[in-house]
């Protein structure tokens, strides 16, 4: 019985194979399976929707009657995400609308993309272009791995454990590569300290057994010749053996010293190397890639899990090294001295590793709680201090006092209770270990009394030294995997940002020079996640010179048709040509330096005004800064802050108010000196004095360049000689302002609207004066 | 404009699937009404608003409680509809791998396992108890008295407070 659906989210459920053989039987073919997890009443079940060329039937759950629809009988069918699952219904021949698939969010994305399958189909969409794109819809919609069951990073991301580690490897080692010759020296120090680390136990024990005593054969040839070498006198054979152990802790530590700077050394220059390159990465990723992964999330992978994975790398290479041999080390010196008794030290290892094993799992979550009441003290603070504002204006004092004490005490309650058990802990191990001694003493003084060959006071003296050593790298192994599991988390966020692919570059691109600005649309359609279409078909043409203003409600796609016009986003589907080219044909930082961008709400970097101006044209001469602040009616407020141009602006640009943040970045406009220019609702956040000022700005930079204003004030657009009216991601008006009066549409409604406000407004101004 | 609060006087009827229409006493109808709430994590059966195809409200339930008790059945099928916020009878098991949680659960609505990003953002607990926990995929679930789990799900659960 063949059964086999290539294109479908999860395995089939069984009660849905019945389906699948009757719609074969009958002739027809399954395209591909959407595999639900709610039935009709909002419970948890597996269902299905499968979906042939003509028609979709639904599976929900073994106990119900299997629906079929014909895509022909469906009207306007849609998905409806709701709160915590979604519905698709369609309409049918009886006018009724009917809900025939219930799902939770996990699986909306393909479902938004079904609902357009069947309208596209029923509208004689093209059958295998429609599978395809269902198909790749399927590979961006798994947000588990489908090998290992693991949650991706984002949906559709590549799973880490499932990867070639040896590509992983690579990747990563290109970071360590340059380092390796420091590493090897580094390795070959820590292995010489790890040996001078052995000696001293030997030397302790062979004082305690032939300078304290006088017994005659050591252990230790070597040791027996020095003896002789002193003539056997204890004193002096006790200095020796002090200046044998001085020796050896010089050595060791001063080769611990050259080491960890070595060390430190390659590893700072290694998260060096890879943070730069991260952060050179993420400048070049394209707008689509943040609008996926928040900006903290991002600043977080260059900050800290660099370090992360830094500190993994380091080590592995070393401390492992470092550990490792150390243990063989100890084994292999105490074998060589007294078998059963290493056998017998070694009885506390398997309860260290366990214990260290339970602790680090019982004490994580511990400090996880205290680290959680913390962090809630502190977003208080970060609360609330920066609203001081609001605080002391509604007279919140007493009650933000009050919250923060709260929290505090909660911190405090539970850090004391937890602090108990997490102080312990280490302890506890401490003294598991400590027992181990206790055998040897045991074991081996009660050898020593009796006089057994091989036994000596000395012997467990250096037993026990050994034994105390043995800790640090069986704890440091048995906790490795957690370190492991750590440094992969954060090679998969860095890896999300090294392997993603930035902004496209056409090969043979052209430098795009200067602009006469003349700009096309033709036939643009564009989507975010393929449910909405936020453009769709737009058409138009804006010669050089002219000035024209878009106007249409929030989210009606005026801010995306920059947005496309900028190259922010290249997914869509149609042209758009400046000048007669295709955008995406030019060398992408030649053509956006012929763009000149201001935004609603302008970003200031924490620098000087100076800088902050000559950031669109690097290398400007400060005539021609002084000059754009003057064509941008800034250089006046400019001149009068103490500072002048070496005003430094905080984050955000705090320091200077909103209008004059404006101004400046229209001075930024006005420098580069570009063919094209957008104000994206420059004034949209200023008083009219202020916009007059930057109107006036705005209309000595626009002279002779194209020129787009998305405004909401229609009094923005006075200048403009051609107005485009967005409305659902189509152009519903374009033409003159006075062609748009005449039309009566929706222009001449929203001038009408604002034209009565700014009337009421008038006489409520006349009234007060 | 007045805003409307309905009360025992008005009538609502079922439209179709979650909407619904209402019939102000005074004879004012409004077809194909959405019922959403206001405060839907910590009222949810108060201060109903109803909103119309284009998204504007045209009337407000102060309390489904004061309704008469066909309109008041009918409004909770419809939020029972439009709003799923399973509630967790037991924790079957937690798993922590590389920093992503993975709760399987036990609800009214059947076992479910699900995934949770960020534990601190996604598991809140509230004064009275109440846990309300958001899962990779946005949806939500709801605990709503902890003390009255189980001993071994308030133990799998005792890591996360």
């Amino acid at each position: 019985m063949s059964t086999e659906i290539i294109l479908k989210n999860k395995e089939v459920p069984e009660g849905a194979l019945p389906i699948v053989n009757r719609i074969k039987k009958s002739g027809e073919e399954v395209l591909f399976v959407i595999v639900g997890d709610l039935n009709l009443d909002g419970n948890y079940d597996s269902t299905a929707l499968l979906f042939t060329s003509k028609r979709v039937y639904t599976f929900d759950g073994k106990d119900r009657e299997s629906m079929c629809f014909a895509y022909s009988d469906m009207t306007d069918v849609t998905s409806k995400r709701m709160y915590g699952n979604a519905t698709l219904s369609a309409g049918l021949p009886d006018g009724a609308r009917k809900i025939f698939f219930r799902y939770t969010y996990g699986i909306a994305s393909l479902c938004d993309a079904a609902a357009l399958f069947i309208e596209h189909v029923r509208n004689g969409g093209d059958l295998n272009e429609e599978t395809a794109i269902m198909a790749v819809t399927f590979e961006k919609a798994l947000s588990v791995c489908p090998k290992c069951g693991r949650t991706l990073l984002h949906p559709g991301a590549e799973c880490i454990m499932c990867r070639s580690k040896k590509k992983i490897i690579k990747k990563l080692f290109v970071y360590i590569r340059p380092q390796v010759p420091l590493l090897c020296v580094c390795v070959v120090l820590s292995i010489m300290t790890t040996f001078m680390a052995l000696v001293p136990p030997a030397i302790t024990g062979f004082i305690v057994d032939h300078v304290f005593t006088t017994s005659n054969k050591s252990s230790y040839r070597f040791f027996d010749r020095i003896s002789e070498l002193l003539g056997g006198d204890p004193g002096k054979l006790l200095v020796t053996m002090i200046l044998c152990l001085l020796f050896t802790y010089v050595l060791q530590y001063g080769i611990g010293i050259i080491r960890s700077h070595l060390m430190r050394k390659a590893g700072d220059k290694t998260v060096y190397a890879l943070r730069n390159d991260i952060y050179r990465k993420v400048q070049y990723l394209p707008m689509r890639f943040f609008d996926r992964t928040s900006t903290g999330s991002v600043i977080n992978r260059v900050a800290s899990d660099s370090a992360t994975l830094q500190n993994f790398m380091l080590r592995i290479t070393q401390e492992a090294v470092v550990h490792f041999f150390q243990m063989i080390g100890i084994i292999v010196i105490m074998l060589a001295m007294n078998p059963l008794l290493t056998l017998l030290s070694l009885i506390p290892i398997p309860f260290i590793v366990v214990f260290t094993r339970f602790f680090s799992i019982k004490i994580r979550p511990l400090y996880h709680r205290i680290w959680k009441r913390w962090s809630s003290v502190v977003s208080t603070l970060s609360d609330t201090i920066p609203c001081i504002k609001v605080v002391k204006s509604f007279t919140g004092e007493q009650r933000t006092v009050g919250r923060f004490e709260k929290k505090n005490d909660e911190w405090l309650k539970i850090d004391l209770r937890l602090g108990k058990i997490a102080s312990a802990f280490p302890q506890i191990v401490s003294f598991v270990i400590t027992c181990g001694s206790l055998i040897i003493w045991g074991f081996g003084g009660s050898k020593v009394i009796t006089g057994a060959e091989g036994y000596s006071a000395g012997l467990i003296v250096t037993f026990i030294s050994y034994a105390s050593m043995f800790y640090n790298p069986v704890s440091f192994f048995a906790n490795l995997s957690d370190s492991f599991q750590g440094a992969l988390a954060s090679t998969e966020k860095i890896l999300d940002i090294l392997e993603a692919e930035p902004e496209t570059q056409e090969e043979n691109s052209v430098d795009a020079g200067k602009l006469n600005g003349k700009i096309e649309f033709l036939h643009v359609g564009f989507s975010f996640d393929r449910s909405k279409k936020v453009l769709d078909d737009v058409t138009f043409t804006i010669e050089p010179g002219e000035v024209v203003g878009i106007v249409g409600t929030t989210g009606s796609g005026k801010s995306t048709l920059i947005n496309l016009l900028m190259r922010f986003y290249d997914g869509y589907s149609g042209e758009i040509l400046v000048d007669g080219h295709n955008i995406k044909n030019f060398n992408l930082p030649t053509y956006r330096a012929q763009i000149g961008y201001v935004q609603q709400d302008p970003m200031m970097f924490s620098d000087t005004i100076f800088n902050n101006i000559a950031f669109s044209k690097p290398g400007a001469s400060v005539e021609d800064v002084i000059h754009a602040a003057d064509v941008a009616n800034a250089h006046g407020f400019i001149a009068r802050q103490p500072d002048a141009y070496d005003t430094w602006l905080g984050e955000r640009g705090t320091g200077v108010s909103g209008g004059e943040k404006q101004r400046l970045s229209i001075a930024r406009a006005v420098l580069m000196d570009p063919s094209i220019l957008i104000f994206d609702e420059a004034t949209a956040a200023v008083d009219s004095e202020t916009e007059r000022l930057i109107q006036d700005a705005i209309d000595k930079l626009i002279e002779g360049k194209t020129t787009l204003m998305i405004a909401h004030r229609l009094s923005t657009l006075r200048r403009a000689n051609r107005i485009i009216v967005v409305d659902n991601g189509k152009i519903i008006e374009n033409g003159s302002p006075a062609e748009l009066m005449a039309a009566k549409g929706k222009y001449y409604k929203l001038v009408q609207i604002q034209s009565m406000t700014a009337e009421a407004e008038k006489i409520r101004e006349e009234e007060r004066l | 404009m007045e805003r409307i609060y309905l009360t025992s006087e008005d009538r609502i009827e079922l439209f179709e699937n979650n909407l619904v229409t209402v019939t102000l006493a005074d004879g004012r109808t409004f077809e194909e009404l959405e019922p959403r709430r206001l405060f839907p994590v910590n009222m949810p059966e108060k201060y109903i608003t109803l909103l119309d195809k284009d998204g504007v409200e045209q009337c407000v339930i102060r309390d489904t409680g004061e309704l008469n008790s066909s309109s008041s059945d009918i409004i909770r099928k419809s939020l029972n509809d439009y709003y799923l916020v399973p509630e967790i009878l037991r924790i079957v098991n937690v798993s922590d791998k590389y920093g992503i949680l993975r709760w399987e659960v036990d609800t009214d609505r059947g076992r479910k396992s699900f995934d949770i990003r960020n534990r601190n953002h996604d598991i809140r607990v509230s004064a009275d108890c109440s846990i309300r926990v958001r899962d990779s995929d946005d949806n939500r679930y709801v605990i709503s008295d902890y003390r009255m789990l189980d001993t071994k799900s308030r133990k799998l659960l005792n890591t996360e407070l």
